[in-house]
């Protein structure tokens, strides 16, 4: 395996790094850079819990090599704990309950999150197609769904 | 997964020049959403990938002229949905857009990388069908045109050469006393592959009663591969648009599907979910039209 030198931003910092072309942005993030938030679940696309944002749009980070991510900007939860709008969010989802077992959390609170930039007042509608990409092993969905609409600003705290 | 190497080209040019000079075992990838989880499955075992994301300036872009809608094959499922142009006539991409994938995987995977997979699960392939859609291929010895139903030669098989690469695909919107319709069924309403998927273009004569043109295409008619319904499409154009017409239309699909059964659903139930879809769409689109009887 030929290793290939590439520069990804995560979470406003660049990151040189050595990647095999097999790489994927998951195993970056996992295990070279130690964001256990990312999660792997299907590795096939199929439960959403691997999403992060590249370059503004939610992803999943299992569906996208390391080598393509060259030069882009990755934000994963951890990079998002003082930001305003994800704080209201984790708020809401402790609030609500919206954790079960927690293992969808970390992309659920992601795409909560990308819903709130775009979509300060979401109807129900817009926050289901929102996390329909992440599955909840748990199917806890309506304490989800309250927590999103809670945290995106409508009925706030 | 075992890839051996990745290579990024520079450009367009560059990427054409390396996929007629290397002979080896070459998989082009685009976002890799469809690519990287068959890879994963060992369905394919590239020895080399030639990474094509970057040229969203030369292959990414919605453009209207003449008429003709043409999408460059890096246009993402989520630049659908953004477009203003796919409403009205042309609510069919947006109803399949819409109801593709999953966000995460909207956003990144692309028009180009759906027709090309040419699989009964890419949900844009029966739509750009229904539209009689063609393609643009382009290789370093010149580029060719050619309609999408002459594309798909077989599950997964395409008649694109090893040196080419798609770069377009162009329709146009059906005309005057025209409408489109889509149809999706899977086990849950979102994040779920097809069971059916089924397109019709539909256009009336003056008279608002006889069908000009009709367009029925599937994700699956023989086996596995999406096609147009030829015999039922033929068989519509020309008669009236009775519910005797759309009755015996629907038991000329019914012949015209060799469907087999898998986890997804069994054949019978799919040649079934696809007669009555044929009514729902051809009612859709008269309705639409404002003729019938």
């Amino acid at each position: 395996m030929v290793k290939q030198a590439v520069t990804i931003s995560v979470n406003g910092t660049e990151h040189p790094i050595q990647v095999d072309a097999a790489d994927r942005l998951i195993d970056v993030l996992r295990d070279q850079l130690n964001l256990k938030s990312v999660k792997e679940g299907c590795s096939t696309g199929d439960c959403g819990i691997c999403a992060v944002v590249v370059d503004g749009k939610l992803v999943n980070s299992c569906l996208m090599l390391a080598a393509q991510c060259d030069g882009r900007r990755v934000a994963t939860l951890e990079g998002l704990l003082e930001d305003p709008t994800m704080k209201r969010m984790q708020g809401s989802f402790i609030a609500n309950n919206a954790a079960q077992c927690g293992f969808c959390t970390p992309a659920m609170l992601m795409a909560a999150w990308d819903l709130a930039r775009h979509s300060p007042e979401p109807s129900n509608e817009e926050i289901k197609v929102a996390i329909s990409g992440i599955l909840c092993r748990c199917t806890g969905y309506y304490q989800i769904i309250d927590s999103v609409r809670e945290g995106c600003g409508r009925g706030g705290r | 997964m075992s890839v051996l190497e990745l290579y990024s080209p520079t450009d367009l040019n560059d990427a054409l020049r390396f996929i007629e000079h290397d002979h080896r075992n070459l998989a082009i990838i685009a976002s890799g959403t469809d690519l990287l989880p068959r890879m994963r499955r060992r369905q394919v075992s590239p020895s080399i990938l030639v990474d094509i994301s970057s040229f969203t300036e030369d292959l990414r872009y919605i453009r209207q002229s003449d008429g003709t809608i043409r999408l460059g094959a890096l246009t993402t499922v989520t630049d659908l949905l953004d477009s203003p142009m796919f409403y009205g006539k042309l609510s069919i991409i947006r109803e399949a857009a819409k109801l593709f994938g999953a966000p995460q995987v909207r956003n990144v995977a692309t028009v180009g990388g759906n027709v090309c997979s040419a699989a009964s699960s890419e949900d844009l392939i029966p739509v750009f069908m229904a539209l009689d859609a063609n393609l643009k291929l382009v290789s370093a010895g010149g580029n060719r045109t050619i309609p999408l139903k002459d594309f798909i030669v077989g599950k997964r098989k395409t008649a694109m050469k090893p040196s080419e690469m798609l770069a377009e695909v162009s329709f146009s919107p059906p005309g005057e006393r025209g409408w489109t319709a889509y149809e999706k069924l899977g086990r849950r309403n979102m994040l779920i592959l097809a069971m059916v998927n089924e397109a019709l273009s539909l256009t009336l004569e003056n008279d608002l009663h006889t069908i000009r043109t009709a367009r029925v295409a599937l994700n699956r008619v023989s086996g596995k591969i999406p096609a147009l319904a030829v015999k039922t499409s033929d068989f519509l154009e020309g008669k009236r648009v009775t519910d005797q017409t759309i009755a015996q239309a629907q038991k000329v699909l019914a012949s015209e599907l060799s469907l087999t059964s898998d986890f997804r659903g069994s054949g019978e139930y799919r040649t079934e979910v696809a007669q009555v879809y044929l009514k729902r769409l051809m009612e859709r689109c008269t309705r639409q039209i404002g003729g019938g009887s």
